[in-house]
């Protein structure tokens, strides 16, 4: 009997059936102090002076906290510029000047409208290409600068090989933010147990969690806890502290249990969204379909913090030539500061944004060249032993080929043929097709581990196991797949094997829940420390063993070339789709999906077929109806009226997931990480879809019924121009 | 006034206001309108009319409440008898997190308050299940893994019931209609779609 492939129930499947299961909110008791955070709401301001004596008059109040009260004010991922609670300025509207604490959440609300802070408005860096102006206002004065990161890959000869090519296109290319929604607004709750502080919350990452908030609070680690409850969401939403060093501080401050918790305009005022992006590239081809240049400039906006920006931006860099083999490259990818809400990690890290343009572009080559779309990529895609533009041969197990052909056959097969997909004068059906590629893990010599303790009890023979692991359930069932790996090791029944968690003083470090790595990195680390452990019982020792495990190494990359070896796995996509737009309103509907995935080895099918068809549940609005706006630095859009998410009326009734599985060299049972990889190419193969519906292509995210029909409008228009200049020219001569 | 008791903060605010309403400074209406703003609360009454006794009858049982007229059943429900299943997800009739039955109708508790429901029959997630015996849509939802964070999941299972009741799962379209009003972000759509035709009887 086998565990792995089975689509066996999560554990905690019944408690979230009946009520029962504690999401951070829950958490909360009458009892507990309520904090209430003030948000500056304005972009750009010095901050002249915060009067909180009517506010701390008011019965009920315990304290109103600003930055004074914060040992370290400092924090952030990879770079610690954001302030806890903010001293002199404030940099974005999601800014947070002063924490109200009150016996109960009316109180504190009230008190939080009694706090006079008073400012003086600065001029603002509004977007990324006016933050580049050399006259920009400085977001981070002491920087001299608003970039954040300017990355190069330079390979080849680009400008002698775009004079040989047979066909250059040029495109400029524009994404938006996108909101995370995950559907449980921030909260949690902190207390002290004993001596120690305890944060209990959703998070994506417990021990850096703890990293951070032991730091703002000059506590040894030790003297900290953080806990998750049931996590309802996260998406790379809860990568960044938000209301965690909130709650600890103001616990550790008042030395009593507080409670936060954030509505939904404040959860997405107060947390970073993906990166919006304004990509230029130029692609050269040679006549037989081969794409041999590419030359792109990505300008990101990263808000006012650094947030993950550098490291999504040289994901977005290494991935601008698509999947593409290329022997001349140019690349540019540079995040801006600015005055707007912090841009970050969600579901794709910059691979979604790279192949938006790349992707978009290769189908423009095809058709240029009139040769099938999947044969010009079948000719330029990866293949093993190639080398990246990074100068690194690829990690083995490129299976980039196999997974579009079988995307091509499936789709071919379920999509409406050519030539009834015009049979209506106004519902024009079209098919489009798209690759991607998405790194496992972590990338650029980030150090990338993730360390699991497994116990084991045991007499004549091993009874069962207990794996100690602070890995995230966010939702994807983690802890579901950690304890099937286990089980199927020692070859335990299910419910023989437990799993510790949600504590970080409970479990070691896993890492995070993130870069579609927890199935590989955490799954090798049970794996192999269930391995361990069995020896230690075979030979007589204690029958419990610890083991980090570690990937094969990567390396930074060079800031002027690129030079380095970016990452050691990568997940290959494909995806069809078939839509039905209306010309004569731009609305557009996916009707099917084809979505193929080379997941190594499925540990259970269910859940990944869950995690393809939730993933493209995000793609579909990522694609069509998400349009995060924001002006002059204000979101325009704190709430889900403004902000539409797909319901289930916005899938598609046929949805294929289609699983392959060629196993990854290192991955447990040749396992590698899946969830990003949907969202990869998916609005690529929408804009195809929509070109061979209309005939007009579509350059900016998200696609909605305004800009596709402003689209077909010009097309319509050049088509008739052209026309017309050629009526002209034959007439001329006459 | 006694200078000795202005504090450096207050002394910063004081200095910059008259800087600030003379109009130095993009925001200064707002300023100003904050401080005003913040000046008339304290002179108001806090809100609108006080406690009352509210009685409300939660899976089968009676319960007699203190609370004021503008609290939602939704918060009534979470903060003052401890029914936390019922989700909030936005608070504003968005996302059906928080939908609960009133006299077998769906409702989203957010937008209702507790006063208008007094004598109906409210079901929430935690008083569907007999005993251990799952309600057969819960049933359902398991079987076919119809979510993933599961923070969407008992406004799901409502709304499936009532949908059932309503007898409008006729078909795969018209389930997907009827439960157009219940967010996924996790995206956990068909299935959520494939369990309730499952208890309607449907082949999917
Ligand atoms: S919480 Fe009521 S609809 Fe969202
Ligand atoms: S399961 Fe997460 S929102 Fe539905």
């Amino acid at each position: 009997m086998s565990l792995i492939g089975r689509p066996v129930a999560r554990h905690d499947a019944r408690a979230k059936v009946t009520g029962a299961a504690r999401y951070p909110a829950d958490l909360v008791r009458s009892e507990m102090l309520h904090c209430k955070a003030i948000f500056a709401h304005r972009p750009h301001a010095r901050i002249d002076g915060i009067d909180a004596a009517r506010a701390i008059a008011l019965p009920g109040v315990v304290a109103v906290l600003t930055a004074a009260d914060v040992p370290y004010n400092r924090y952030g991922l990879i770079d610690a510029d954001q302030e806890v609670l903010c001293s002199e300025r404030v940099r974005y509207v999601g800014d947070r000047v002063a924490l109200v604490v009150a016996a109960d959440p009316q109180t504190a609300e009230r008190a939080a409208k009694l706090v006079e802070v008073a400012y003086t408005d600065l001029p603002i860096a509004g977007d990324a290409l006016s933050a580049l102006e050399p006259d920009a206002p400085l977001v981070h004065e002491h920087r001299g600068t608003n970039v954040l990161l300017h990355q190069k890959i330079r390979k080849g000869d680009i400008e002698q090989a775009f004079a040989d090519c047979d066909v250059v296109l040029s495109a400029t290319f524009t994404t938006s933010w996108q909101e995370h929604a995950y559907l449980q607004p921030d909260a949690g709750i902190a207390y002290y147990e004993g001596e120690t502080l305890v944060v209990e919350t959703a998070g994506q990452w417990l021990h850096e969690d703890l990293r951070q908030i032991a730091a703002i609070l000059a506590l040894e680690e030790s003297a900290v806890a953080i806990r998750y409850a049931k996590i309802g969401g996260a998406f790379g939403g809860r990568e960044d502290l938000s209301v965690q060093a909130l709650l600890a501080l103001a616990t550790w401050k008042t030395k009593r249990p507080t409670a936060i918790v954030w509505n939904r305009e404040e959860s997405i005022v107060g947390h970073h969204k993906r990166h919006p992006f304004h990509i230029e590239t130029t692609w050269g081809a040679k006549r037989d379909g081969t794409v041999v240049a590419v030359r792109t400039r990505t300008i990101a906006d990263g808000g006012a913090y650094a947030s993950t920006s550098v490291e999504v931006l040289k994901c977005a860099a290494i991935f601008a030539q698509g999947p593409y083999r290329m022997p001349n490259v140019a690349t540019d990818a540079i995040v801006v500061y600015t005055n707007n809400v912090p841009s970050g990690a969600f579901r794709g890290f910059g691979s979604p944004q790279a192949h938006w343009a790349a992707e978009s572009m290769i189908t423009r080559i095809a058709h240029a060249l009139e040769i099938d779309p999947v044969d010009v990529r079948r000719k330029n895609l990866y293949r093993d032993g190639d080398t990246e533009a990074t100068g690194n041969v690829l990690p083995a197990g490129v299976s980039a080929i196999a997974v579009l052909d079988r995307c091509a056959q499936e789709s071919h097969r379920r999509f409406t043929p050519r030539a009834e997909r015009h049979a209506h004068a106004s519902l024009r059906r079209g098919v489009g097709i798209a690759s991607g590629i998405k790194n496992v893990g972590y990338s650029f010599g980030f150090p990338e581990q993730s360390t699991a303790t497994v116990e084991l009890i045991a007499s004549a023979r091993i009874e069962r196991a207990v794996v100690r692991i602070g890995a995230a359930d966010v939702g994807q069932g983690v802890h579901l797949i950690l304890r099937q790996i286990v089980a199927e090791t020692l070859e335990l029944a299910l419910e023989s094997v437990a799993i510790v968690s949600d504590d970080s003083a409970q479990a070691p470090n896993a890492g995070s829940a993130s870069a579609s790595r927890l199935t590989f990195m955490a799954g090798r680390a049970v794996h192999d420390a269930a391995l361990a452990a069995r020896s230690a019982w075979e030979r007589g020792e204690p029958p419990e063993a610890t083991v980090q495990y570690r990937p094969p190494a990567t390396t930074p990359l060079d800031l002027e070339t690129g030079a380095g070896t970016p990452n050691y796995c990568y997940g290959y996509a494909a995806q069809g789709v078939e839509v039905e737009v209306d010309v004569t309103t731009g609305v557009t509907r996916v009707l099917k999906i084809v979505s193929v995935h080379d997941v190594g080895r499925a540990i259970n099918r269910q859940q990944v077929e869950g995690q393809i068809e939730g993933c493209l549940a995000q793609a579909v609005g990522y694609a069509l109806t998400e349009n995060f706006k924001v002006r002059d630095g204000k979101i325009l859009t704190p709430h889900f009226s403004t902000y539409l998410l797909p319901t289930t009326l916005d899938m598609p009734t046929e949805i294929v997931p289609v699983i392959m599985e060629l196993a990854d060299p290192h991955g447990p049972y040749g396992a590698r990480g899946m969830a990003e990889m949907p969202l990869v190419p998916f609005a690529p193969a929408v804009a195809a879809a929509i070109y061979d519906a209309t005939g007009a292509w579509v350059n900016d995210l998200p696609m909605t019924p305004e800009r596709i029909l402003a689209a077909i409008t010009a097309a319509r228009e050049r088509t008739t121009a052209s026309a017309a200049s050629l009526v002209g020219a034959s007439s001329s001569p006459a | 006034m006694d200078v000795g008791k202005v504090t450096r903060r207050r002394f910063l605010v004081r200095a910059a206001l008259p800087t600030i309403a003379a109009g130095v400074g993009i925001g200064s209406p707002r300023l100003c309108a904050l401080a005003q703003a913040a000046a008339s609360v304290s002179v108001l009454p806090a809100s609108g009319p006080g406690p009352m006794p509210v009685t409300l009858n939660v899976n089968g049982r009676a319960h007699e409440l203190r609370i004021e007229p503008r609290v939602t059943l939704l918060d009534a429900l979470r903060e003052r008898l401890a029914l936390t299943g019922t989700k909030k997800g936005c608070d504003q009739g968005t996302c059906g997190a928080c939908t609960v039955l009133v006299d077998g109708r769906r409702v989203n508790a957010c937008l209702t308050l507790a006063v208008m429901v007094q004598r109906k029959a409210i079901t929430t997630i935690e008083g569907l299940a007999d005993g251990d015996q799952l309600h057969p849509m819960q049933a359902a939802f398991l079987a076919h893994d119809g979510f993933q964070c599961g923070y969407c999941t008992p406004g799901q299972i409502l709304s499936a019931v009532a949908l059932l009741a309503e007898k409008r799962a006729t078909d795969e379209a018209s389930v997907r209609e009827w439960m157009s009003g219940n967010i996924c972000r996790c995206g956990a759509y068909p299935n959520i779609v494939a369990a309730v035709r499952s208890v309607a009887g449907q082949p999917s």
